[in-house]
């Protein structure tokens, strides 16, 4: 057995690779960034992991002086899909239905373009293969697959090129032995191959397909990734590999069922989110300080706006997970935390359309050339609007290192003013509010059309960009409290270390309501004992599993379904849902048990963190003196302070700008503002 | 401060997120797979005077139709539109478009603010039955009393209390009356969302700059249409179509439509098409409307609110008695999914003389309406059971979309005024005693050129029981058109396949099936665009 371990959270993302390390030998937690490598993402994860463990313990295999659990988030299987740079990828289907992955829904992604774009298929027609075989919808055998087809087909992808293989049959979760047999040829034959019933096995054809595709598409690609890694990170380390629903895996497991680990950085976010929620209304927090009780079970919006796109998302009690994300054009029906993605940003560029409305987005400066004042650029962006109101302190961006051009920000918002007949602070006044606008509004699509009211929750706000409109932003909706946490920049890193050892299996049955829980009970145990077995491949402790079992259900005739946890009393809860989410129950009505889920969830102790003594509430240590920066009713002479000098105990009356190396906050003058235990901001969001 | 940049920009997002917000009430609390997975609903907001101030997008063909709704509901009323009422109709000829459409219309009122209401909310959402000669209520009809229950405005709410006995004769009227009792609800529950969100805005915003705000966004509106008329070139363009037949004659449909543009307006004028039919493709003038609205909506691009300025600048002509202009007792309902499409089909076929690269050949024209209904073998789908234990399920099917200067037609997509989805056949066949053969792209049916159009799709519906099928289709005689020099994309075919024979099936019509029949439907690929280079 190792013994105290270090625990290495590693997220890479477009401009940094962010890394946090928690030491359980003191309990320490430290974080750092590298600029990303993105052409050998490896590189810069490895560079990081040699400033943690030291040189030697990296390159040479030998004993190290500390080994470590690395817990991985990686946008190289993301980065293949979103860039059409996958595999070559060929698919076998059903007689009758190649076509499936091109037709989809039927439906056009824009309804008011003349030009239809549609992103092309990541199977291009010549690469779709059909058997014939035929399996209807109660598993019965219509046509039966022949071993004569099953060696043409190996035949006819020799000339195909492909190294990658999905097969995805009708009703083949019924009866999967079709695309078994076609699977153990094929892999015989050497292609990397992704069976339908394997990594999806529900209905709905279309959903079923895309995800095994976008799987096959990605898997190799993770898997050369992940083989270069694991290579430099040598045997003695454990690595583990973030997935998109929350939890971890290995990299045996990830490079199988890459299509798991799409979007596995937001879901890191996520997951820091809820450690941080968690903590923050920690009985030890309150214990310190009983007078400054956070909202006690506290929900929280969390928004993470970055240079080019913002990532929302809802936790109430637990984070929300969705079966039904799209990425890129393409369904991936897997279980994945609910994160809605908008693309507006820091780096969105302002503008004035022929209408006379003044624009933000979706057209980005990105990381280059970037915003105007980094000083590449030449357009207006919303980071240029900020720089000229005062907002981020030129000297004190990103620690410092990197100098702003005000000059040249306000150079970039003078043809606007111009246009508008404005002065160039009421344009950057004006380009501020309509970024707000669009993210108020991703923010009620996240809450509201999940049926929550954004004003029982706390906004968390993470990332670089979001702490100078988070204040503004819970304004908007209504809600009182915003949360920015320490780790504001690298919760993503932070939440991979707090992640458990996740496995998801599913199963459609499409069974009557009035099935004995017995037999529901008896189908559900293959899926449970998978669970088990996989996580004790992982490692994981017999008493650390955890088994989670739901039941998709609706009404007969319905085409949508409900989660209900899986218990005696499943029937009644299933009306009881049905009846809080969508205002009626029919008790008389036939219910259809349609899919069994699984989650097998090997937990992991969070690093634990210990509330600091409050410390007085002058704050007064990390004030860095004032500046005028420009809100809407005027100009206000406004205290600025050092992030991370303030201590757990302080109290800020706004109008206030809070510096950090890697984030700036600021808040108004009918707002204020404390710092808990954990050094997290609470900032009272006054009218 | 200039009220038009930034504010414009801010209400914009403001007024959709209200129609989207209703929107997601609508679909999360609908029961019926209509509603819910095919999304075939829209919702909209309404300034004081009934003038579309923002439109979620959902179903462009309701795009132009809701005003009229609004229109309806405040003409038959007057000052009798108290707080807590809600006003109900689908009556075609009184602001509704075809019968399964029922649109309910709730004014929004202020707390002291007198009696005159503030805003409208409304909502639209396709019903999978309102009763007919035939389940589905989209039968091929001579009358409008043949297809289905007549709904004139009617305040199904009054003073927030419902009229039951109202609720009952309609449920009375209808095959399935559980889901439609569960689809109005979520219709109610979509309108009390619009009008909660709407007096929260003007809690926050204050009335009067609310009122200003959607009068600014109407004239934004207006003047990004007036800009796009402005940068086409004046002149006349005549452009003349045709319907295959009104599916009881076998004549063709003439329509015809004349598109003048004059700097900042444009007159739209369908004098010279047919008269209205015998058969169920007439269109009331909301659907003229609705694709006048949805074509100058695309020219405009994508970020423009869908709003009346819109049609501001345009004058539609519509001839009284005309198959775009029907007259009760006219039956309509193929007006609204087949009519629509060819009315866009003229427009955009007049718009190509005038800019040719901002226009694509004609897409496939027709949303090749599948119903089909019967007696049940087994159990199945709650949803289209009936009173006597059968079935009902309807189905649209995509086609090639049309190719332009620079891009291929798209193939197997619904185009134009639908979007509806699909049925997946894994809930299909779990559902009905039917069994999907073969749903593939109909390869080499988009029409040849510099640009090809998009491929039409082939699909194979095999009937497992006795049952009767009703096919509302057009583009079977008159081929989509191909633009400068391409060709026409391939016109679609229904084919019946009973015992290894197979014989043609007409465009329009009802049909007894056999169980172990095939019916083969082919839908039509898109026109191409240019001449192909040899």
């Amino acid at each position: 057995m190792r013994t105290n371990p270090l625990r290495i959270g590693i997220d890479i993302g477009g401009t940094f690779t962010d890394f946090v390390v928690f030491d359980p030998a003191n309990n320490r937690l430290k974080t750092f960034k590298l600029l990303s490598t993105p052409q050998e993402p490896e590189k810069a994860v490895l560079e990081g992991l040699e400033i943690i463990l030291g040189k030697q313990s990296i390159s040479e295999n030998t004993t190290a002086s500390r080994k470590a659990n690395i817990i991985h988030g990686s946008t190289v299987a993301t980065n293949a899909l979103l860039e059409r740079k996958g595999a070559m990828t060929a698919l076998v289907t059903t007689q009758g239905f190649q076509d499936v992955i091109q037709i989809g829904r039927q439906n056009r992604a824009e309804l008011y373009q003349l030009f239809i774009h549609q992103l092309p298929s990541l199977v291009p027609p010549e690469l779709r293969l059909e058997v014939d075989e035929r399996v209807d919808h109660e598993g019965n055998i219509l046509a039966t697959l022949q071993p004569v087809d099953v060696d043409n087909l190996v035949v006819r992808l020799q000339d195909l090129q492909v190294n990658s293989v999905a097969v995805c049959l009708l009703f083949s979760f019924l009866h999967p032995e079709h695309e078994q047999i076609i699977g153990e040829r094929l892999r015989q034959a050497g292609y990397a191959v992704s069976l339908s019933a394997e990594i999806l096995p529900e209905f709905r054809e279309y959903e079923r397909t895309s995800t095994t595709v976008v799987n096959a598409y990605v898997s190799p690609i993770l898997d050369r990734y992940l083989s270069r890694l694991e290579e430099g990170i040598g045997q003695e380390n454990n690595l583990m590999v973030m997935q998109s629903n929350g939890g971890s895996i290995s990299p045996a497991e990830a490079r199988r069922e890459a299509v798991r680990c799409i979007l596995s950085g937001p879901a890191g976010g996520v997951v820091g989110c809820e450690y941080v929620a968690r903590m923050a209304t920690s009985p030890a927090d309150i214990r310190t300080h009983p007078g400054d009780q956070a909202p006690s079970g506290m929900g929280v919006l969390t928004f993470d706006m970055g240079g080019t796109s913002t990532d929302v998302s809802l936790i109430d009690g637990k984070p929300r997970i969705t079966t039904e994300a799209v990425v890129s054009g393409c369904p991936i029906h897997i279980p994945l935390l609910d994160i809605h993605t908008i693309g507006a940003g820091g780096g969105s560029i302002a503008q004035v359309d022929p209408g006379g409305a003044l624009r933000v987005g979706p057209e980005s400066a990105g990381a280059d050339p970037g915003p105007a004042c980094y000083g590449r650029g030449d357009l207006p962006t919303v980071t240029d609007a900020n720089v000229v109101l005062g907002r981020i302190p030129p000297e004190h961006f990103l620690g410092g290192r990197m100098p702003l051009d005000i000059d040249r920000a306000t150079t970039a918002l003078e043809p606007l003013a111009k246009t508008l007949h404005l002065s160039v602070e009421e344009i950057a006044l004006g380009v501020i509010a309509v970024a707000n606008a669009h993210m108020e509004r991703a923010l009620r699509v996240i809450s509201v059309e999940r049926g929550c009211d954004p004003r029982r929750f706390t906004l968390l706000s993470f990332g670089g960009a979001g702490g100078l409109h988070a204040a503004d932003l819970a304004r908007g909706l209504g809600i009182s409290t915003v949360l920015v946490p320490p780790l504001a920049s690298t919760l993503s890193a932070f939440g991979m270390l707090a992640a458990e050892v996740i496995k998801d299996y599913s199963l459609t049955v499409m069974l009557p309501g009035t099935t004995p829980i017995a037999e529901l009970r008896s189908r559900l145990e293959p899926l449970t004992e998978r669970g088990h077995t996989a996580l004790r491949v992982e490692g994981v402790e017999e008493q650390a599993i955890h088994i989670e079992q739901t039941l998709d259900m609706r009404y007969q005739g319905q085409s949508y379904e409900l989660l209900v946890p899986f218990s005696d009393s499943f029937l009644e809860i299933f009306h009881q849902l049905h009846e809080t989410q969508y205002g009626y129950a029919k008790r008389n009505g036939t219910v259809e048990v349609v899919t069994l889920r699984v989650r097998a969830v090997g937990e992991v102790p969070p690093p634990p963190q210990e509330a600091e003594e409050y410390d007085g509430e002058d704050p007064g240590k990390a004030y860095l003196g004032a500046r005028d920066v420009i809100f809407p009713q005027g100009t206000l002479r406004t205290p600025l302070f050092r992030g991370e000098l303030l201590v757990p105990g302080n109290q800020l009356q706004g109008p206030a700008v809070i510096v950090r190396t890697d984030t700036t906050i600021l808040f108004g003058s009918s707002d204020r503002a404390r710092v808990d235990g954990y050094k997290n901001l609470f900032i009272e969001v006054g009218k | 401060m200039s009220f038009e940049a930034i504010k414009l920009e801010i209400f914009k997002h403001l007024f959709a997120a209200v129609a989207e917000e209703m929107g997601t009430v609508l679909r999360k609390s609908s029961y019926s797979p209509n509603i819910k997975e095919r999304r075939d609903f829209s919702c909209a907001v309404f300034d004081t005077s009934g003038q579309m101030v923002a439109q979620a997008a959902h179903i462009p063909v309701h795009l132009g139709a809701m005003p009229l709704s609004v229109k309806a509901a405040v003409e038959w009323f007057g000052d009798d539109l108290q707080p807590g009422d809600l006003v109900m109709l689908n009556d075609p000829f009184q602001g509704g478009t075809h019968l399964p459409d029922i649109t309910m219309v709730s004014p929004v009122f202020l707390m002291g603010s007198g009696n005159a209401p503030i805003a409208f909310c409304a909502s639209r959402a396709h019903h999978a039955d309102v009763g007919g000669m035939t389940p589905g209520s989209m039968p091929v009809a001579r009358e409008i009393y043949q297809e289905g229950l007549i709904i004139p405005p009617v305040k199904l709410v009054r003073g927030w209390k419902m009229d039951t006995d109202l609720l009952r004769l309609i449920l009375a009227n209808v095959r399935t009356p559980e889901e439609r009792s569960g689809d109005l609800q979520a219709q109610m529950a979509a309108n009390r969302r619009g009008m909660e969100r709407m007096a929260e805005l003007v809690g926050r915003y204050g009335l009067e700059e609310v009122n200003e705000a959607m009068r600014q966004l109407l004239m934004y509106t207006e003047r990004m249409t007036r800009s796009l008329l402005h940068s086409l070139p004046d002149g006349s363009y005549l452009f003349e179509d045709r319907l295959d037949n009104d599916g009881i004659s076998q004549e063709e449909v003439p329509i015809r439509v004349r598109v003048t543009i004059t700097g900042e307006s444009a007159t739209v004028d369908f004098s010279g098409s047919a008269p209205q039919q015998q058969g169920s493709v007439n269109a009331v003038e909301a659907i003229t409307l609705s694709a006048v609205h949805y074509v100058f909506r695309c020219l405009l691009g994508t970020e423009v609110p869908n709003n009346a300025g819109c049609l501001r600048p345009i004058r539609v002509i519509a001839p009284a008695g005309s198959v775009v202009n029907a007259l009760p007792p006219a039956a309509v309902a193929g007006g609204n999914v087949e009519t629509s499409q060819r009315i866009v089909d003229c427009l955009l076929g007049a718009l190509a003389q005038a800019c040719p690269e901002k226009v694509p050949a004609a897409s496939q024209g027709t949303m090749n309406n599948v119903t089909i209904g019967g007696g049940l073998p087994r159990r199945a789908g709650e949803n289209g059971e009936t009173r006597r234990g059968q079935f009902a399920y309807y189905e649209t099917i995509g086609g090639g979309s049309g190719a332009g200067s620079g891009t291929d037609g798209v193939p197997a997509i619904h185009t134009h005024m639908t979007n509806t989805l699909n049925t997946p056949i894994e809930a299909l066949e779990y559902a009905y005693p039917l069994r999907i053969r073969r749903y593939e792209i109909r390869r080499g049916s988009g029409g040849e050129g510099k640009q090809r159009g998009g491929d039409g799709i082939v699909r194979e519906i095999e009937v497992l029981t006795d049952c009767q099928v009703t096919l509302l289709t057009e583009r079977r005689e008159t081929a989509p058109y191909g633009l400068e020099g391409g060709q026409a994309g391939q016109c679609g075919e229904n084919l019946l396949i009973r015992n290894g024979e197979t014989s043609q099936l007409p465009g329009k019509g009802g049909f007894e099936l056999k169980a172990g029949d095939v019916l083969r439907i082919l839908t039509p690929g898109g026109g191409g665009y240019g001449v192909k280079s040899p």
